[in-house]
């Protein structure tokens, strides 16, 4: 019998020391693997892009009327327009009336001849409307609830109007605004909703990805388990293969969107200036780009993880 | 030391190994030999944890096996040099690559991996074929890369799975010459095979297996 050998002779380095080397290792191997086969990996980066572009650029789109929306609203106004007979005298008492409400801030009378000359300028009518014998338009109020007064108060207010003698109808100028939020809140959540389905395709895609990849290499995961590596080494070529994907996709999502944002813009930006607005169709910006490589990283490594667990947990040697 | 005792494993069907009790002492070497089913692979299978006794005890160096956990047993298996009959080489990597895996698994600096991969292709006589693609050396060639790579990182334990299956007597008389090499630098080695004619010339320990239980050679 010999003398007993001594083990692995040279120390290995310390623990965190060749943790951060195996990763690195890991990382570039991964990466260097990928880059061989560019039209495979260019496909998955391309399934994930998709997957990641469609919800981001609608979620930009909605970003972008929601932007232009908010320059239109103006703070609740009502139009009380009084009867046809009501004299001016008695606009004025219905207007005292009305101002002395608690959840009023102010109102303005809108006499029926300034009305109607209004609106002759507004439309180059003036002669048409000269022909006619009588003025057609009633004396009008315009009243500015407080700014504290919310939802339920401007219904109370808007009841309270409609019953004060003399007024015949109460128009609430805001309503399109509060149907309008109704429309970009509902998209909103039809975005997110088909961006979460999108996203569990991603998902799906990148875990099958790594499935396949796990095969294509499980003889050599069974000889480098044999020879002393522990599942979390055989695993994290894989979790970086997943996130350079995720990478990847989220990298050509965001150039997709931007191709998207400039074949949109010039027309939309010009339908802008005819509303007059100093808006400017906008894009994802450096922060979206950066947003979508994170989601798109952080989808590839997490299904990575979870394919490379399962698939690892089920191979021999355990 | 490798302790087994009254170490039988079970499988559904059949009782690969029964009631086996056996010391192989430190730096010690020793063949194990019988004909195939005889339980010699399941017997290297339960010492590299591949698979864990249904009855009795395995004991290295102390260490009851049974109690080694999930995430240990890649350390565990690091202490063993395993050299498979079929090479069990990685062919997209080079020799040198081949070789400086389990150092690479172990966590050793990239000049101390060089440095030792070229000794250890060097002692198996490779060396300057280190850039070379496995696929395209010879079947006693790749032997001795699986060789090198299992001696690599210094292990304790040798194991050999019938390692001259695949090749003539002149290089099997070589292959086992390279083991005899590292057991006298200390290591203790375990090699299992049916070629009687060739390690009966070999003095060393023969440990005999059928049909799962011990013939000869053992001792507690």
């Amino acid at each position: 019998m010999n003398r007993p050998a001594a083990g692995l002779g040279i120390a290995p380095r310390r623990t965190v020391v060749s943790w951060v080397h195996h990763h690195r290792q890991a990382a570039s191997s991964s990466l260097l693997r990928a880059l061989r086969v560019p039209v495979a990996t260019g496909l998955t980066w391309l399934v994930v892009g998709i997957a990641l572009a469609l919800p981001a650029s609608l979620l930009v789109i909605l970003q972008n009327i929601e932007a232009v929306t908010s320059d239109m609203r103006s703070p609740a106004r009502f139009s009380v327009l009084l009867e046809s007979g009501t004299s001016l005298n008695s606009a004025q008492d219905i207007l005292s009336r009305v101002e002395s409400r608690v959840d009023v801030r102010d109102v303005t009378l809108i006499p029926k001849d300034q009305a109607l000359a209004r609106f002759a300028a507004d439309t180059g009518l003036v002669g048409l409307l000269d022909s006619i014998p009588d003025n057609p338009l009633p004396h009008t109020l315009l009243v500015n609830p407080l700014a504290s007064v919310e939802s339920e108060g401007l219904s109370e207010l808007a009841q309270g109007l409609k019953v004060v003698r003399g007024v015949d109808q109460v128009v609430f100028d805001t309503l399109w605004q509060a149907r309008l939020a109704g429309v970009l809140q509902a998209g909103r959540r039809l975005v997110m909703g088909i961006g979460l389905l999108m996203m569990m395709g991603a998902v799906l895609i990148l875990a099958n990805t790594i499935r396949l990849a796990i095969d294509a290499r499980r003889d050599e995961i069974v000889v480098i388990k044999l020879i002393g590596a522990n599942n979390a080494y055989a695993r994290r070529p894989f979790l970086y293969t997943g996130l350079w994907s995720g990478f990847g996709g989220g990298l050509l999502g965001a150039i997709m969107v931007g191709a998207f944002f400039i074949y949109l813009s010039e027309p939309v930006n010009q339908l802008l200036q005819l509303y007059n607005s100093d808006r400017r169709f906008t894009g994802l910006g450096i922060m979206g780009v950066l947003n979508m490589m994170f989601l798109g990283g952080t989808l590839g490594l997490l299904s990575a993880w979870h394919a490379a667990t399962s698939q690892l947990r089920e191979l021999e040697p355990r | 030391m490798i302790e087994f005792n009254r170490v039988s494993k079970r499988y559904a069907d059949h009782d690969a190994l029964r009631d086996i009790s056996l010391t192989i002492g430190t730096g010690e070497m020793v063949f194990l030999t019988g004909h195939s089913g005889a339980g010699k692979t399941t017997f290297l299978r339960l010492l590299m944890l591949l698979e864990r006794a249904s009855m009795g005890t395995l004991r290295v160096d102390g260490r009851d096996t049974a109690r080694i956990k999930g995430r240990n047993i890649g350390r565990y298996r690091g202490e063993f040099g395993i050299v498979f009959q079929d090479h069990q080489l990685l062919y997209d990597r080079s020799v040198l690559e081949n070789v400086a895996l389990p150092l690479e698994i172990a966590g050793f600096r990239p000049r101390d991996i060089q440095r030792r991969t070229r000794a250890a292709l060097d002692k198996v006589g490779l060396l300057g074929r280190e850039k070379a693609n496995p696929a395209v050396l010879s079947g006693g060639e790749q032997q001795r890369v699986g060789i090198a790579r299992a001696v690599v990182a210094r292990p304790r334990f040798l194991i050999a799975d019938e390692p001259t299956g695949n090749l003539d007597p002149q290089l099997s008389a070589e292959i086992m010459g390279l083991f005899e090499a590292f057991n006298r630098v200390g290591v203790t080695v375990i090699v299992a095979s049916h070629d009687l004619a060739l390690i009966s010339r070999l003095r060393h320990r023969i440990v005999t297996l059928k049909t799962g239980r011990l013939l000869a050679g053992a001792g507690l």
